[in-house]
């Protein structure tokens, strides 16, 4: 009974990571980023909304985090990533230094005391599956998440914008000369990145709390997810965030000194084995 | 100083330069004060550790955004064993061996990446370095670290501690630069240059990149161990993920590949943080500012030579011009067929 719980909330986790990750993982399937900022960007989002829900509702929490960042997001890009564009390395470089100001600034506006989500009344108590007992919000989290995943496939490949980034990351150059404004999709796919890591971050607020530190943690669990995954797969971050979430819920209860452990062994394996990940599809030559 | 540093400055001028440098860095502790040469310690320590990152990326063109890590394995391992009543061979046999795990950890695991997925990688295993230093608080102290660690009594004093660091680093650096010059260094730099093609020639490039690692795991371990006793303590942060980008950026402004370059690097981040950190509380952002402006205005470094940056941008449009360099005509001049 306690393995069954421990799954379910293996799974909640795992749906909290995938927010984290779908992103990141988008970002650098078109840019070949890694937003190293990404986890600075869950913080963010994190602390706008934790602070925005307790004064208003959760939607409108969620609503400020997304777009305060996507705009944050949308300065660095244009701002800052444009000028190195095309050198990964700088690029990626680039991205910590924007994660050190915001994560530093973070904690000057909103202190070093650990903060939570104020959950609303209706996502508060459990609900019961079978005998298992089950907090709703966790319920929530995961229903969130299947919401977001679905519109993310669908908007990537039914519409037009979709179809636009995919033939993006296929052939940079050949979209471009298909007319395809590439430098500003690649800004595009970026906010839409940032927005998905701001709402993480508020979503995520009400399962773990919110700190100094909070966004590295979220940021070694991300790369983890798409180091298995594969860089750049959204199917990827979907099945990498659930083992982990599930290995992170199982080892909690087995290995409790050794969590960090766990989650490293299945990434150690895959890089050894396989170091595109699961459903990597570039070359890393 | 650009031109002393520069491909084009003469042999006998570089070497005035060194032997003005060593008089200079000797003399260091007969002219500045007690904490200016304990701030010098700090360099020429956080200058071993980007030497082990500049080995890597400079020969193998791979950057490691996790190396703290190695170093504080190393140095938990120290500290543990200075702890729990091993003797100075002890201590250091407890630390290598610890730098030798991590260091083979780090590269049997990053030994097939490349470019961003080995900065990812090395990033990933750092912070579970730093994760595992929080959680496994028995040994590790948790939070609050290993306090109580004296350093051995030949260097107990703060300027026979910085000679021992000044000795260390020069040692290191004349390693590395060896290690650099012989057939392994050369091997390493075809790989740099393009890993398919030493892969057809016949070389194991995992392994070399494993290699590789090894030895910058070890230069690592080094400063780990020269960290702690520099300030007698250790805790998480030593192998936080600042550390190792600190390190990533000491080696990018001193230049990638350069021999000096570490020293000019871990002089100029730590020199400001000195200044600085007493007059503006918000030192991480002041960090992030110079990451942000050393990587638009500099991404050469100071001396102009990372090399290295250059290359990753030219092997990236040669990648999307052409699908499939490893076949481009150019390799047949590799064959000379002399030896």
């Amino acid at each position: 009974m306690l393995i069954a719980q421990q799954l379910l909330n293996g799974l909640s986790f795992g749906a909290l990571l995938f927010l984290v990750a779908s992103g990141f993982t988008l970002v650098f399937g078109l840019m070949r980023i890694a937003n190293l900022a990404h986890g600075a960007f869950y913080l963010l989002g994190g602390y706008l909304g934790v602070v925005v829900t307790a004064r208003s509702n959760l939607a409108v929490g969620l609503l400020t985090a997304a777009i305060v960042v996507a705009v944050l997001a949308l300065v660095v890009e244009r701002v800052l990533l444009k000028r190195v564009h095309g050198n990964e390395l700088a690029e990626v470089l680039l991205t910590i230094g924007v994660a050190f100001v915001v994560a530093d600034l973070c904690l000057a506006i909103f202190g070093g005391n650990p903060m939570s989500l104020a959950i609303s009344d209706w996502l508060k108590g459990r609900v019961e599956f079978g005998s298992i007992p089950y907090p709703k919000y966790r319920l929530f989290i995961v229903v969130f998440t299947v919401v977001v995943g679905v519109a993310l496939h669908l908007f990537q490949k039914k519409s037009r914008a979709g179809a636009m980034i995919r033939a993006g990351v296929d052939d940079r150059e050949m979209a471009g000369a298909c007319g395809i404004n590439v430098r500003r999709l690649v800004a595009a796919v970026f906010v839409i990145g940032a927005a998905l890591a701001g709402v993480a971050g508020v979503i995520g607020a009400g399962l773990l709390s919110l700190r100094p530190g909070s966004d590295m943690d979220i940021l070694l669990f991300a790369l983890v997810v798409v180091v298995i995954g594969g860089l750049g797969s959204i199917k990827g971050a979907a099945v990498g965030s659930v083992l982990i979430g599930l290995v992170d819920a199982i080892s909690r209860v087995w290995l409790p000194e050794l969590a960090y452990f766990t989650i490293f062994m299945p990434m150690a394996l895959v890089l050894i084995f396989k170091p595109t990940g699961l459903f990597g599809r570039s070359v890393t030559q | 100083m650009t031109r002393i540093l520069g491909a084009g400055a003469s042999t006998r001028l570089k070497l005035a330069a060194a032997l003005v440098a060593i008089a200079a860095a000797v003399a260091l502790p007969y002219v500045v004060s007690h904490y200016q040469v304990t701030v010098a310690s700090l360099i020429l320590v956080s200058a071993v550790l980007a030497t082990s990152i500049n080995f890597m990326a400079g020969n193998v063109g791979l950057l490691s955004l996790g190396h703290a890590g190695i170093a504080a394995s190393a140095g938990y391992g120290l500290a543990w064993a200075a702890l729990h009543g091993f003797g100075l061979g002890g201590q250091l046999l407890i630390a290598g061996g610890l730098t030798v795990v991590s260091s083979f950890v780090f590269g049997i695991t990053s030994m097939r990446t490349n470019g961003i997925f080995f900065l990812m990688a090395t990033l990933a295993l750092g912070m579970v370095v730093f994760g595992l230093s929080y959680r496994m608080a028995p040994i590790t102290g948790g939070e609050n670290g290993l306090s109580g660690i004296r350093r051995p009594s030949l260097f107990a004093e703060y300027w026979t501690f910085y000679f021992a660091v000044l000795a260390v680093f020069v040692l290191v650096t004349v390693a590395v630069w060896t290690v650099g010059r012989s057939p392994f260094g050369i091997t390493l730099r075809s790989i740099r240059e393009s890993e398919s093609r030493a892969q057809s020639l016949g070389y194991n490039v995992a392994a070399y990149k494993l290699g590789a690692m090894m030895i910058s795991g070890l230069v690592a371990g080094v400063a780990g161990v020269f960290a702690v006793w520099s300030i007698e303590f250790i805790s998480p942060a030593s192998g936080s993920f600042v550390k190792s980008a600190l390190a990533a950026l000491m080696v990018i402004l001193g230049g990638v590949g350069t021999l000096l370059g570490p020293l000019i690097g871990a002089s100029v981040v730590l020199g400001v943080e000195h200044i600085l950190s007493s007059y503006i509380e918000r030192w991480p952002t002041v960090l992030g500012l110079i990451f942000i402006v050393v990587i638009i205005y500099a991404p050469n470094g100071i001396g102009g030579v990372g090399r290295d940056l250059r290359k990753w941008r030219v092997g990236r449009k040669r990648r999307r011009a052409d699908p499939q360099p490893e076949i481009e005509p150019a390799s047949v001049s590799l064959n000379d067929g002399s030896d």
